[in-house]
C-alpha cells in the first residue's frame, strides 16, 4: 500500500466513496436540524438569559437528581443479578446453556411498555407503584445488556491467570479481586454507562409503573409539551438530558477502550463439578425463571376476566369500544404499528446499509462508527420534540402525514443496522474481490460478487431488527403519533391511564400481541443469521 | 531424606475419565526432573492435579512429607509456569513479580526491592516499571519465572514453558532457565515433548510410561 493511498481501495467501485452522502444527509435533515430547532427554541424565549432562567428552575434539577438516583439503583441491581448469570452462561458448559442464553436476551427486545405491564401484572398487587417497581423493571430489561457485554469479555478471559495467582498464594476470593475483576472492569464500566443512560432516560416504564418520585427528564419533557404546553421549558429539560447522556456515554466509551485485547484463540467452556455444578445449574434455572415469570403473568392477565378466566378481552380487539378509549379498535392500532414497522425497516435498512458499506473505504471507518453512535446519544423525547418543532409547523409541516413516526423510528434503528452490517462486511474475505476482478469483472460487478451475498442476508436481517424496534418504540411515537391513530405501545399506555378492568385486560392483549410479533421477528432474524453463518460465502 | 515432592499412585483425568493411571514419582530437594511424553498422554493433567487445579481421581500428593491432596491451591507451596506467561496485564512487571510476596504479607517496599533483584537475576534489570505488553515472548516468560520463584515455592512445575517460543530462543532460554533453577536450588518438575529440551534442563529424565505402574 502506498503512502498516498486515499480514495477507494483498488478493485472497489468508485461510487462506494459516495454512498455515505445519503445517511449524512438523512441525519442532517432529520436529526441535526431538529436538535438545532430545539436549541433555538430554548434560546428564542429570551436569548441566553432565557436559557439561564429555564436552567434555574428548581424542579428541573430535582427531577434530574431523582432520575440519576433511580438510574444508579437500577444499574446496580442489573449488575448484581446479571453478573452471576454472565459468569455461568459465558464460562460453563451445561445442558440448556443455549436456551438460557437466548432467554436472557428476551427482556431486552421486548417493548418497554410491555415489560412495564408484565411487571405490573406480576407484582401489582404486592408492590405499590413507585421506585421499587421501576427499578425492578429497569433491571429486568437490562439483564441482557450485562450478560451479553460483560459475558463476552468474561468468555475471553483465560482462567489460567487465576490459577497462576492461586499458585502464588492467593485465595479464591483474592484471585477474583486481583485478577478477574481488573480484567472485567472496563466492560463492566461501559455496560454500566449504557444501562444508566437507558434508565435515566426511561419513559414507558416510568409512566406505567412510576409515581412522582420516579419522574425522569424524559417524562418531564412529555409533560411540559403535552400538559403544560411549556415548549421553552421542555427544550431546556431535553438539553440538560442530552448533556448528561452524552457525558455518561463518552465516559463509558473511554472506560471500555481499556479492555484487554481480544484473544485469537477462544477459551473453551468448562464443566463444573461438585458444589460448583449445583451453583451453575441453580443460577441458570434462576435466570430462566426471572425472565419467564413476568411474561407468563402478562399472558395470564390477558385471560383474567373478573374472578375467572376467559377470552373476553381477546374477542373485543376488533371493536372500537374495547378498552374505553374510543379512538379506534385495538386491531387498527396493531395494523398501523405493523405498517410503520414496515416503512421503518425499509428506510433504516437502506440508510444504514449505505452508511455501512463505507467501512470498506479506507479512512471512512471512523465516520461510519460515528454515524452509528450519534443517534444513540439523542433520547427519544429529544428526538420526538425536536421533530415536532422542526416539521410540525411551516415551512415544512408533516404533521398531517404519516411520515413523522417512521422517520423518527428509522433514526433510532439506523445505528442497529450499521452495527449489524458493518462488521459482516469487514470480516468478508477481501480476496474474493480480487478473484472476481482477475476473472474480468468490472469493479461494480466484482463488488456484488464479493459482498452481494453477505449484504443481502445482513441487510434483510437488520431490517427485521429495525421493524422490531419500531413495533416497540414508545418515546418518539408518544410525541408524534396523531391523537386518533396511536401505535400499539402508545395505545397500551393510554389504556393503562384509564380506570377499569377492561382497559387493563385489553392492554394486556395488545402487549401479548406485541410480544408475539417481536419474538417472531427476532427469531426469524436469528435463523437468518445462523443460515448465513453456515453458508460458505458468509463465513 | 524426605523428597520435596512425592506422588503416590495418582490417577488423573477429567470428568471421571482417567488419562493417566497410578503414577509414582519423587523429586528430591534441588532436583530437576523432566517428564517426557507425546501430547495427549496426560502430562499437563498430571501437573494440574499436583498443583490442585484438577482434583485427582485417586492417589496422594505429598510436599515435604505432608499430604496436600485436599489442600487448596494457594496453600500447597507449589509454583507453576505455563506455556504462555499469563502475566497480570493490569500490573507492572515489578508488581507481577512481587505478587506472591504480597500474598505472604511482605510489605510493599520490600517486595519491590526483591522483585527488582529477581528481575536483574533473570536478565531483565530495570524492567520493574515496564508495562507487560512491552515485553517480547522470551522476556515475558522470564518475568513469569521470576514471579514464580519470588513466591518461594517448595516445588516448581513447568508445563512446556518454551513451546510457544521460536526454536532458537527456545534452546537458549531452556539452558538459561536450567542454570537459574540450579542456582536457586529449587526442586522442579518439567514436562515437555521435546527430548533435547528435557536433557538440557533436567538432572533426570523420565517418560510417562516409566511413571505408571
Amino acid at each position: 500500500m502506498s503512502a498516498v493511498d486515499h480514495g477507494v481501495r483498488p478493485g472497489l467501485p468508485r461510487w462506494l466513496g459516495w454512498t455515505a452522502v445519503v445517511p449524512i444527509a438523512f441525519l442532517l435533515l432529520f436529526l441535526a436540524y431538529p436538535v438545532v430547532r430545539l436549541v433555538s427554541t430554548v434560546l428564542g424565549g429570551g436569548g441566553a438569559a432565557g436559557l439561564v432562567r429555564q436552567l434555574q428552575s428548581a424542579s428541573l434539577w430535582q427531577v434530574a437528581g431523582l432520575a440519576a438516583g433511580q438510574a444508579l439503583l437500577s444499574t446496580a441491581l442489573a449488575l448484581v443479578v446479571g453478573l452471576p448469570i454472565a459468569n455461568v452462561v459465558s464460562r460453563y458448559r451445561f445442558r440448556g446453556r443455549a436456551v438460557v442464553q437466548a432467554l436472557v436476551t428476551v427482556p431486552f427486545v421486548l417493548p418497554t411498555v410491555v415489560v412495564a405491564l408484565a411487571l405490573r401484572s406480576l407484582l401489582g398487587g404486592a408492590v405499590p407503584q413507585g421506585l421499587l417497581l421501576v427499578v425492578l423493571a429497569h433491571a429486568y430489561v437490562n439483564l441482557a445488556v450485562v450478560v451479553r457485554i460483560v459475558g463476552a469479555q468474561w468468555s475471553q478471559h483465560d482462567g489460567s491467570v487465576e490459577v497462576v495467582a492461586r499458585t502464588l498464594g492467593a485465595s479464591r476470593t483474592r484471585a477474583f479481586v486481583d485478577v478477574t475483576w481488573p480484567a472485567l472492569r472496563p466492560s463492566i464500566a461501559s455496560t454500566a454507562a449504557v444501562v444508566f443512560v437507558f434508565c435515566f432516560t426511561s419513559l414507558g416504564i416510568v409512566l406505567v409503573l412510576g409515581d412522582p418520585s420516579t419522574r425522569t427528564l424524559e417524562s418531564q419533557v412529555l409533560r411540559q409539551t403535552s400538559v403544560l404546553l411549556d415548549f421553552p421549558g421542555a427544550a431546556a429539560t431535553a438539553l440538560v438530558q442530552l448533556v448528561v447522556v452524552s457525558t455518561v456515554l463518552l465516559l463509558g466509551l473511554r472506560a471500555g477502550r481499556r479492555s484487554p485485547a481480544r484473544r485469537v484463540r477462544p477459551v473453551p467452556l468448562r464443566r463444573a463439578t461438585g458444589y460448583a455444578r449445583v451453583a451453575v445449574l441453580g443460577t441458570a434455572i434462576m435466570a430462566a425463571l426471572i425472565v419467564l415469570i413476568p411474561v407468563l403473568a402478562l399472558v395470564a392477565r390477558s385471560l383474567r376476566v373478573g374472578d375467572g378466566w376467559g377470552l373476553d378481552w381477546w374477542r373485543s380487539v376488533a371493536s372500537v369500544d374495547a378498552g374505553t378509549t374510543r379512538i379506534g379498535s385495538p386491531l387498527s392500532a396493531v395494523s398501523l404499528s405493523i405498517s410503520y414497522a414496515a416503512v421503518t425497516a425499509v428506510v433504516a435498512a437502506l440508510v444504514g446499509a449505505l452508511a455501512a458499506v463505507a467501512v470498506l473505504v479506507p479512512g471512512r471507518t471512523r465516520v461510519v462508527a460515528l454515524l452509528a453512535m450519534v443517534p444513540l446519544g439523542v433520547s427519544s423525547a429529544t428526538l420526538g420534540l425536536g421533530t415536532l418543532l422542526a416539521f410540525g409547523r411551516p415551512p415544512l409541516d408533516l404533521r398531517g402525514t404519516w411520515l413523522l413516526v417512521p422517520i423518527a423510528h428509522a433514526l433510532v434503528a439506523v445505528p442497529i443496522v450499521v452495527a449489524v452490517v458493518a462488521p459482516a462486511l469487514r470480516t468478508t474475505d477481501r480476496r474474493t474481490l480480487a478473484v472476481a476482478a482477475t476473472l474480468g469483472a468490472a469493479p461494480t460487478r466484482a463488488f456484488w460478487t464479493a459482498y452481494g451475498p453477505v449484504l443481502r442476508v445482513v441487510v434483510v436481517a437488520s431490517a427485521g431488527l429495525a421493524a422490531a424496534v419500531s413495533l416497540g418504540e414508545f418515546g418518539a411515537a408518544s410525541f408524534l403519533a396523531r391523537a386518533g391513530s396511536p401505535t400499539v405501545p402508545v395505545q397500551i399506555v393510554r389504556l393503562l391511564g384509564r380506570p377499569g378492568e377492561q382497559s387493563v385486560g385489553v392492554a394486556a392483549v395488545l402487549a401479548v400481541v406485541l410480544v408475539a410479533l417481536t419474538l417472531a421477528l427476532v427469531l426469524a432474524v436469528d435463523r437468518l443469521g445462523r443460515s448465513a453463518r453456515r453458508s460458505p460465502v458468509g463465513a | 531424606m524426605t523428597p520435596r515432592l512425592e506422588v503416590r499412585g495418582l490417577t488423573v483425568g477429567h470428568d471421571g475419565v482417567a488419562v493417566a493411571r497410578e503414577i509414582d514419582l519423587q523429586v528430591a530437594p534441588g532436583e530437576i526432573v523432566a517428564v517426557l511424553g507425546p501430547s495427549g498422554c496426560g502430562k499437563s493433567t498430571l501437573l494440574a492435579s499436583i498443583a490442585g487445579v484438577v482434583p485427582p481421581l485417586e492417589g496422594r500428593i505429598l510436599v515435604d512429607g505432608r499430604d496436600v491432596t485436599g489442600t487448596p491451591i494457594h496453600r500447597r507451596r507449589i509454583g507453576m509456569i505455563f506455556q504462555e506467561p499469563l502475566l497480570f496485564a493490569h500490573l507492572s512487571v515489578g508488581d507481577n513479580v512481587g505478587y506472591g510476596m504480597r500474598r505472604k504479607k511482605v510489605d510493599r517496599r520490600q517486595a519491590r526491592e526483591r522483585a527488582a533483584e529477581l528481575l536483574a537475576w533473570v536478565g531483565l534489570p530495570d524492567f520493574e516499571h515496564r508495562h507487560t505488553d512491552q515485553l517480547s515472548g522470551g522476556q515475558a516468560q522470564r518475568v513469569a519465572l521470576a514471579r514464580a520463584l519470588a513466591a518461594e515455592p517448595a516445588v516448581l512445575l513447568l508445563d512446556e514453558p518454551f513451546s510457544a517460543l521460536d526454536a532458537e530462543l527456545r534452546s537458549r532460554l531452556a539452558a538459561e532457565v536450567a542454570a537459574r533453577l540450579h542456582d536457586a536450588g529449587v526442586a522442579a518438575l518439567h514436562v515437555t515433548h521435546d527430548a533435547a529440551e528435557a536433557r538440557t534442563v533436567a538432572d533426570r529424565v523420565v517418560t510417562m510410561d516409566d511413571l505408571t505402574r
